[in-house]
C-alpha cells in the first residue's frame, strides 16, 4: 500500500489504483470534516433554531409548504422557496408593490365561529402579533391554535431577556401527549411574559420596526383563505388519526378540541398544525 | 413505551408486538453467530468447501446481496446526480438496504477469508494485479460511504433531533450528501465490475472466461449492468413487502412505476448484452479454449435450461413486463416481475460461482458437487436475520419513507360526521 511495503513498485498499475483509492479516501474524509467544521461554525453562530426550522420545513408535506400567494389565488401552484420567511422573497416584494393586500372590510374576521381580529398580523404557525402603543409587540395563540390546545397541560414560556427569531421556537405547549414548539412570529427580545387570561403570552421588543420587519406575516384579506386552508388541513389530520370529522354541516370547532376528541393522536395533529416535523 | 422515539405522525405497532416480530430473527442471528464463530475459531474445516471448491454459498451470497444492494448507489446517483426528485421517496430505504447488504457481505467475507486478526493485511499488502484487491478496497470504502449516508437518517430520529449539535451536523452532512452519492457511484461501478471481472479473467475455467475491452472482460460490464438493473427491482420488492407487513402505504404508486420503468429498461439492455455475450462465448471464446459450449451443459443438473432460465425466464420476461405500461400499472405483475429480475441475478451469480467450479476442465477432473454444511447455512441465515433486524429497527425509529405521513393523511377519507362540531 505504501512505497516502503514489500512488493511495491512505481508502475502505472500501482499509481492508478492507489491514486484512485487515496483520492476516494481524501474526498470522503474531506466531506466528513467539512460537515463537522460547518456544524461547529453554525453552533457558534447560534444558528440551531434556524436550521431546525429549515429541517422541519423541508420535512413538511408538500401541500403544507405552499406560498401565501397560492392561498389567495394569485398563483395556481408554488412552493415557498424561503421557508415562510417572505422578508427574503423577491416575488413577494414585487407582488405587494404591485397590489398591496387589501384591508379587510370588517374589524374582525369570523371564520367558522372563530374570531380573527384584524388589528394584528398572523403567523402560519398559529400565533398573532399586535403592535402596542409603546412600540413593543404582544404575541399570542390565534383562535384556531387556542382551540386546538384548549387548556394546555403546561406552557413553557421563555424568560424575559430571551431572544426570539422568526420561525425559531417561541414557547412550548403540552397537551394530551402533544409536545409542540410554537414558532416565533418575529425577531426580538422577550420583555415580559403573559398568560392566556391576559390575552397574550409574550411581550417582545422587536429587533426591527416598520413594514419590512413584519412582511412575512399574514394580514387583512389573506386571513380568510389561509384559515379555510388550515381547516382543511386540520380536517385531514384528524381524519388520518381516526377522528373522521366532516365539517359539512356548518358547525364550528369546539373550544377544546383535544378534550373532545381524545382518541386522536394529538401529538401528530398539533405537530401538523403548528408546523413541527 | 418507545413512542417518543417514533417519528411524529406515523403509526407503528405496539412495542410488545414489535418485540415478538424481532425475537425469531434475533434467535436466528444468535444461531448464525455461533456458526460463524465455529468457522472462525476452528477454521474452514467446518464448511464443505475445499481447495478445489473454494467458492460456495458464502461467495454466492456475497455476489447476490452486493448486486441487490446496488439500489443504494443507483438510486443515490439518480436522486443526487441526475436530480430525479421523485425517488427521494425511497432513497432512505435504499441506503439502509445498501448498508445491510454490504455490511452483511463484508461480514461473511471476513468469515470466509478467516484469520480476522489479519484483516488489515489486505490493505497493507495489496496485490494490485488482483480483481479481489479492487473489490476489497471498493466495498470497504463504499461501506464507509454508506455508513456516512446512513448517519443523517439516524440523526433525524425524533429524540436525536432534540440535541442541537446533532441536528446541525445532520443538516450540514445532508447538504454534502451529493458528494458521497458521487463517490458511491464511482466505487460501486468499479467493485460491481470487478466482481464480474473476477470470473471473466479465469483462463483456467473456460466456462467463465470471457474476452472484453482493454483489461476488462465482458463480465465486468455485465455485472455492473445487471446490478444497476435489479437494484431498483429489489427496492420495489422490499418496499412492497414492508407495505404488506406494516399494512401501510409508504410510497406513491408513481414512484413504484418509475422504479419499474428504470429497472425494466436496464434489464432489457442487460438481457441484450448478456445474449450477445453468450453468443460470442458459444461461437468463439469457448471453442478457442478447446470446449464446445454444449459440453458444459451435459453435466446434470446444469442443463441448457439454466441458461434459458437466466436469460429468458428471469431476464427477458421481467424486462418486457416492467417495460409494458399496462403490466407496470398492475401491482401484482410489477412486483412479480421485479422479484423475477432479482431471482435472475441471483441465478446468474449462482451459475458464475458454483457451476464454474463444479465443471471439470481437465480430462482427469471429476464433476464436483458441493452442498453447504450447517455452519455455512447458519452464517448465511445470520446475514438474512441481521438484515431484517437492522431494517426493522430503522423502519420503526427512522423516517425511511418521507412521504408516509403525507400519504396517511391523503388516504384518509372523511366519511363520518364531524364530532368536534358544536351545533
Amino acid at each position: 500500500m505504501f512505497p516502503w511495503n514489500y512488493g511495491f513498485e512505481w508502475n502505472s498499475a500501482h499509481i492508478i489504483f492507489l491514486g484512485a483509492f487515496y483520492t476516494v479516501l481524501v474526498v470522503v474524509a474531506t466531506t466528513l470534516v467539512s460537515a463537522v467544521v460547518r456544524a461547529r461554525r453554525d453552533v457558534r453562530a447560534h444558528h440551531e433554531d434556524e436550521i431546525r426550522w429549515h429541517s422541519d420545513f423541508h420535512d413538511l408535506p408538500a401541500p403544507d409548504r405552499v406560498c401565501r400567494h397560492v392561498l389567495t389565488g394569485e398563483f395556481r401552484r408554488r412552493e415557498c422557496p424561503n421557508a415562510f420567511d417572505c422578508r427574503l422573497c423577491e416575488t413577494h416584494a414585487k407582488l405587494i408593490a404591485r397590489h398591496h393586500p387589501a384591508p379587510a372590510a370588517e374589524q374582525e374576521e369570523e371564520i367558522l365561529g372563530m374570531a380573527f381580529p384584524l388589528d394584528r398580523l398572523y403567523h402560519r404557525g398559529h400565533t398573532w402579533v399586535r403592535t402596542e402603543p409603546d412600540h413593543t409587540v404582544t404575541i399570542g395563540l390565534d383562535e384556531l391554535g387556542a382551540r386546538l390546545t384548549g387548556t394546555p397541560d403546561s406552557i413553557e414560556l421563555p424568560l424575559p431577556g430571551a431572544s426570539l427569531h422568526v420561525n425559531g421556537p417561541a414557547f412550548r405547549i403540552r397537551k394530551r401527549g402533544a409536545d409542540v414548539r410554537v414558532l416565533a412570529p418575529v425577531d426580538g427580545e422577550v420583555i415580559e411574559t403573559g398568560s392566556p387570561e391576559r390575552g397574550w403570552l409574550l411581550r417582545v421588543k422587536p429587533a426591527a420596526e416598520g413594514e419590512p420587519a413584519f412582511r412575512h406575516l399574514l394580514r387583512g384579506a389573506e386571513i380568510r383563505p389561509w384559515l379555510l386552508r388550515e381547516m382543511e388541513r386540520l380536517q385531514l389530520a384528524l381524519t388520518a388519526e381516526g377522528a373522521a370529522p366532516a365539517l359539512a354541516d356548518g358547525g364550528v370547532p369546539v373550544a377544546d378540541m383535544a378534550e373532545n376528541c381524545p382518541q386522536a393522536d394529538w401529538d401528530a395533529v398539533c405537530g401538523e398544525m403548528f408546523l413541527n416535523a | 413505551m418507545d413512542k417518543e422515539f417514533i417519528a411524529r405522525g406515523v403509526k407503528r405497532c405496539a412495542t410488545g408486538k414489535f418485540l415478538l416480530w424481532i425475537l425469531p430473527w434475533a434467535a436466528l442471528l444468535v444461531f448464525g453467530l455461533y456458526s460463524a464463530g465455529l468457522c472462525l475459531v476452528k477454521g474452514l474445516n467446518q464448511t464443505n468447501m475445499d481447495n478445489r471448491f473454494a467458492f460456495g454459498l458464502w461467495i454466492f451470497l456475497d455476489l447476490t446481496v452486493i448486486a441487490l444492494g446496488a439500489g443504494a448507489f443507483f438510486t443515490g446517483f439518480l436522486v443526487y446526480i441526475l436530480k430525479i426528485e421523485e425517488l427521494k421517496a425511497v432513497i432512505n430505504s435504499a441506503v439502509v438496504i445498501g448498508l445491510v447488504c454490504y455490511s452483511g457481505a463484508i461480514a461473511v467475507l471476513a468469515v470466509d477469508v478467516g484469520q480476522p486478526l489479519r484483516f488489515w493485511f489486505t490493505f497493507w499488502y495489496p496485490n494490485v494485479h488482483s480483481m479481489l484487491t479492487e473489490v476489497t478496497f471498493c466495498i470497504t470504502c463504499y461501506l464507509t460511504v454508506l455508513a456516512i449516508e446512513y448517519l443523517p437518517i439516524v440523526l433525524k430520529n425524533r429524540r436525536l433531533r432534540d440535541v442541537p449539535r446533532l441536528l446541525v451536523f445532520e443538516h450540514e452532512l445532508h447538504k454534502l450528501i451529493y458528494v458521497l452519492a458521487g463517490v458511491g457511484t464511482f466505487l460501486s461501478f468499479f467493485h460491481q465490475g470487478s466482481l464480474g471481472g473476477l470470473y471473466g479473467v479465469l483462463r483456467g475455467r473456460p466456462f467463465a472466461f470471457r474476452e472484453g475491452l482493454f483489461i476488462w472482460p465482458s463480465t465486468f460490464f455485465l455485472f455492473i449492468l445487471s446490478a444497476a438493473a435489479v437494484g431498483p427491482s429489489f427496492l420495489i420488492c422490499t418496499t412492497f413487502l414492508v407495505e404488506k407487513i406494516s399494512r401501510k402505504r409508504l410510497v406513491r404508486r408513481e414512484v413504484f412505476r418509475l422504479l419499474a420503468r428504470i429497472s425494466g429498461l436496464l434489464l432489457a439492455v442487460y438481457t441484450l448484452a448478456k445474449s450477445i455475450d453468450t453468443l460470442v462465448w458459444i461461437n468463439r471464446t469457448s471453442p478457442e479454449s478447446g470446449f464446445q459450449a454444449i459440453q458444459y451443459y451435459s453435466w446434470k443438473p446444469f442443463g441448457t435450461w439454466i441458461l434459458l432460465a437466466e436469460i429468458v425466464a428471469f431476464g427477458l420476461v421481467p424486462a418486457l413486463i416492467l417495460l409494458t405500461p399496462r403490466f407496470r400499472a398492475h401491482t401484482g405483475w410489477m412486483v412479480s416481475a421485479a422479484a423475477m429480475a432479482c431471482f435472475g441475478v441471483a441465478l446468474n451469480r449462482f451459475v458464475m460461482t458454483v457451476q464454474t467450479l463444479a465443471l471439470p476442465t481437465l480430462s482427469f477432473d471429476p464433476f464436483l458437487s458441493y452442498f453447504p454444511s450447517w455452519q455455512e447455512v447458519g452464517t448465511f441465515l445470520a446475514v438474512v436475520a441481521y438484515g431484517v433486524l437492522v431494517y426493522s429497527f430503522s423502519f420503526r425509529y427512522f423516517r425511511l419513507f418521507p412521504e408516509e405521513r403525507e400519504l396517511r393523511v391523503e388516504l384518509a377519507q372523511p366519511q363520518e360526521e364531524l364530532e368536534l362540531v358544536e351545533r
